[in-house]
């Protein structure tokens, strides 16, 4: 029988599903790489460890899962984390490691640049945020800091490009992944020239842009052999993990957004139209040619609630991360919705949207004497969801929805769904991210392959349920401290600017 | 307790037991010049302070070491006081002559120690990787002193055994309280990020399961299972993932032989690489270096 193999190459990890060709799931497999800081701003991974993870997991995979159940692999699909860059020389070699999405060394030529008046034009034309995770800043960064890696550098790709050009010897970059790099007019699908020129950079020194379906793509011979794979076997480039989760999600066309709380979060919504927002606080990244996936990222998710857990969650065993946050969540749902007044600003790394300040910080806010510990603990949880609520309210502006549809580790416990649902006064239906990558992956597989008409056909198979009803009395106590929450993280702009500089992050 | 001072060769009392260098409990009244003067140590010493405050430098740093303190001396680091002197208080401690010490932390007690070969590596390993030499408030540790010297001292049945039983328990609980103190176990990417590091600098090092669960501060089997668990991989095949990497990387960017770059990435042979590296990648570790040339 055929099947369909996905390959998510994400922040930490690669995972690896098979479909059969009806989306039945066949099985997962997964293996991590780590992130270096060599400095605290700084965010890197090794282009050869991840090369090497995806393959050896990819071999595992195929040998335990695939080949001894005689399935037959019709189409390999990839997807992978947004913003990464990875310089590497004429011969394709890599010139130190990449530099990922969560790395801040570019935070000069970012404000920068958002002071010049091509800022907003290169905003309307790229939809990308004028921030240091954009690989149009990494490159600025890396063209005035480090000359002598800038000009050994044949090209500037993304990690994703590195893996399928070792795969397959093609150095190409999907549309998607593209449309995240602000560097890539996303409307004319071809690199755009005030990105590039503020970049310092010609577009021959970036991979050939394709669409997500392209899929003239061999696969090497010697991993042909090694993996067990024939030549025929179908390689599609894909698209990023964002898109794709969204795409999973069941998320096409108006009236939907969806929710990822894993350790940063996003709100996104999906529509053949950019949001051109005049604050520029929201990302616009292609699905597909003409279709948007727009949104906003925070930085501020499960890792916050996790943070509070170390400091203050109790250990029964070693490393009992998962036990110990379960336990906080069990003590947060002893408190009242709004958690009796109390207020915590989740700012602990900075925030992207819909702040975009990297100096934000956090606070706890109104304590007072009835205050206890479980107080706390749900107020943690609830900044954090009125920040994902904060941007929500600011997409809705533009976009209305009625439904959501959450996934990830952290919004998929009960007391986060119900929160987020009692939040935005809305039903919210369940699904797992992973599973929402992998499913988005199999959805543009089959669509490519024909067996559905169109993405948006595609979209329509997932059906989700809608497990958590919003409570109206709770939807109103949540909006009453919400007015305040939000008045707080913009009242307190100077003061995260001083203690940012005290701090000296 | 008694003071006392007993040295290998000199004191009769040490004579069953001749991997103990130096055994003493002391209480210091007087200042003696030159009594305390920084040396290289030759032995792995581990002094337990009872009363007084001391400032010693223990490779090349200053430690405060108070009542309930230990410290821990490696062979070869340097070891003393600023001043040459010991100040006033109680401290016992026990100098232990292994059998083998490595800079890179090689570690063999002895025939004497019931410590299994693997997990005295992994002590060794994890002691010499931590460069932490003072544990503050070591509970337990001035009670397995007392035993010490009471057994030395009394000679009572099948005080020989208990002697050494003693030594290695207080190895094994410095080492149990090491790992605990360094990461409070309870954020695993971040302790696991510590061992990823200790993997890289060491590369060619023949890491044992053991010496790396030890870093992490778990059991093998809890750590293997964690390690799996969270990354997918087997220890040892998580460690195979960087060894490739980095090989891929030698490969590519300098002209190295490629047996050179096997045994420097910790493959015990060139064969022993190139099958790892054929098994992965389909490529002999030399046809990829063509392949990678003629590629571009």
């Amino acid at each position: 029988m055929d099947c369909i193999i996905t390959i998510d190459i994400g922040t930490s990890a690669v995972r690896i599903f098979a479909f059969e060709m009806n989306g039945r799931a066949i099985g997962f497999m997964k293996g991590s790489y780590p992130t270096f800081h060599t400095e605290a701003i700084y965010s890197e991974q090794d282009p050869e460890q991840v090369f090497i993870t995806v393959l050896y997991v990819l071999k595992n995979f195929l040998t335990e899962k695939i080949n001894i159940r005689k399935y037959k692999v019709a189409a390999i699909c990839f997807s992978a984390a947004m913003h990464s860059v990875l310089p590497v020389d004429k011969n394709g070699v890599p010139i130190g490691n990449a530099i990922t999405w969560a790395d801040n060394r570019g935070k000069k030529e970012a404000d920068d640049l958002k002071k010049l008046p091509i800022a907003k034009t290169i905003y309307d034309a790229t939809g990308t945020p004028i921030h240091p995770m954009s690989p149009l800043i990494k490159i600025a960064w890396i063209k005035r800091h480090d000359k002598e890696r800038f000009n050994k550098t044949g090209k500037f790709i993304a990690i994703k490009n590195y893996i399928i050009q070792q795969l397959t010897g093609e150095c190409v970059i999907d549309y998607s992944l593209a449309s995240a790099t602000g560097l890539f007019n996303i409307h004319k699908l071809h690199w755009d020239s005030n990105a590039l020129d503020y970049a310092g950079i010609k577009a021959d020194r970036l991979p050939m842009p394709v669409p997500v379906f392209y899929s003239a793509l061999h696969l090497r011979k010697e991993y042909q052999v090694s993996l067990g794979l024939p030549a025929k076997t179908k390689i599609i480039t894909g698209a990023s993990d964002g898109c794709m989760a969204t795409l999973g999600a069941g998320v096409w066309g108006e009236g939907k957004a969806t929710i990822t709380i894993e350790q940063s979060g996003a709100v996104r919504v999906a529509g053949n139209k950019m949001i051109r927002d005049s604050k520029q606080r929201f990302f616009n990244y292609l699905l597909t040619e003409g279709y948007y996936v727009s949104g906003g990222p925070t930085n501020n998710g499960g890792v916050i609630f996790e943070w509070f857990a170390k400091q203050f969650g109790v250990f029964n065993e070693a490393y009992g991360m998962d036990d110990s946050v379960h336990n906080l969540i069990k003590d947060a749902m002893q408190a009242p919705a709004g958690s009796g007044g109390l207020l915590f600003l989740p700012y602990l790394l900075g925030e992207r949207a819909p702040l975009w300040n990297a100096n934000a910080r956090g606070a706890y806010f109104g304590i007072n004497i009835k205050h206890e510990q479980k107080h706390f603990v749900r107020a943690t949880l609830e900044g954090i969801l009125y920040e994902i609520y904060s941007i929500g309210k600011i997409l809705e502006e533009h976009r209305a929805f009625s439904t959501l549809s959450i996934n990830g580790s952290f919004a998929s416990y009960p007391l986060w769904a119900q929160v987020i649902a009692d939040m935005f006064g809305k039903p919210v239906s369940v699904n797992n991210s992973y599973d929402s990558i992998g499913t988005g992956a199999l959805l543009l597989s089959q669509t490519e392959m024909g067996i559905h008409r169109s993405l948006e056909d595609a979209a329509k198979t997932v059906t989700l349920q809608a497990s958590y009803h919003p409570n109206k009395n709770d939807h109103q106590v949540y909006m009453k401290y919400f007015s305040v929450f939000e008045k707080l993280s913009h009242k307190l702009k100077d003061e995260f600017e001083e203690i940012a500089l005290l701090q000296n992050l | 307790m008694s003071q006392l001072f007993l040295q290998q060769q000199k004191s009769a009392e040490l004579n069953p037991f001749p991997h103990i260098a130096v055994f003493a409990n002391r209480k210091i009244q007087h200042i003696q010049f030159n009594s305390f003067v920084k040396k290289i140590s030759e032995t792995i010493g581990i002094y337990y302070i009872t009363e007084g405050k001391f400032e010693w430098v223990i490779n090349n740093r200053v430690f405060s070491l108070y009542p309930g303190d230990t410290a821990i001396i490696l062979p070869g680091q340097e070891f003393g006081s600023e001043k040459g002197f010991l100040d006033p208080g109680t401290l016992t401690w026990i100098e232990i002559s292994p059998q083998v010490f490595t800079p890179a932390g090689g570690l063999l007690l002895g025939a004497w120690s019931g410590i299994p070969e693997n997990e005295s590596r992994a002590i060794g390993k994890l002691l010499s990787l931590n460069g932490i030499s003072v544990l503050s408030k070591l509970s337990g540790a001035g009670n397995m002193f007392q035993q010490l010297q009471k057994e030395i001292m009394d000679r009572e049945i099948g005080y020989s055994v208990r002697v050494n039983q003693l030594i290695d328990e207080l190895l094994i609980h410095i080492v149990r309280h090491l790992t605990r103190q360094n990461n409070l176990q309870r954020d695993f990417p971040q302790t696991f990020m510590k061992l990823e590091q200790a993997l890289r600098s060491n590369l060619d090092h023949q890491w044992l399961v053991e010496e790396m669960a030890v870093i992490v501060g778990l059991g093998t089997t809890a750590f293997t299972e964690k390690v799996k668990n969270y990354t997918g991989f087997s220890p040892l095949h998580y460690l195979i993932n960087i060894r490739i990497a980095e090989a891929l990387k030698l490969l590519k960017n300098t002209g190295k032989p490629v047996t050179d770059i096997a045994l420097e990435t910790g493959f015990y042979s060139s064969q022993h690489f190139a099958t790892t590296f054929k098994k992965l990648t389909g490529y002999t570790p030399r046809q990829f270096r063509v392949n990678n040339k003629k590629n571009t």
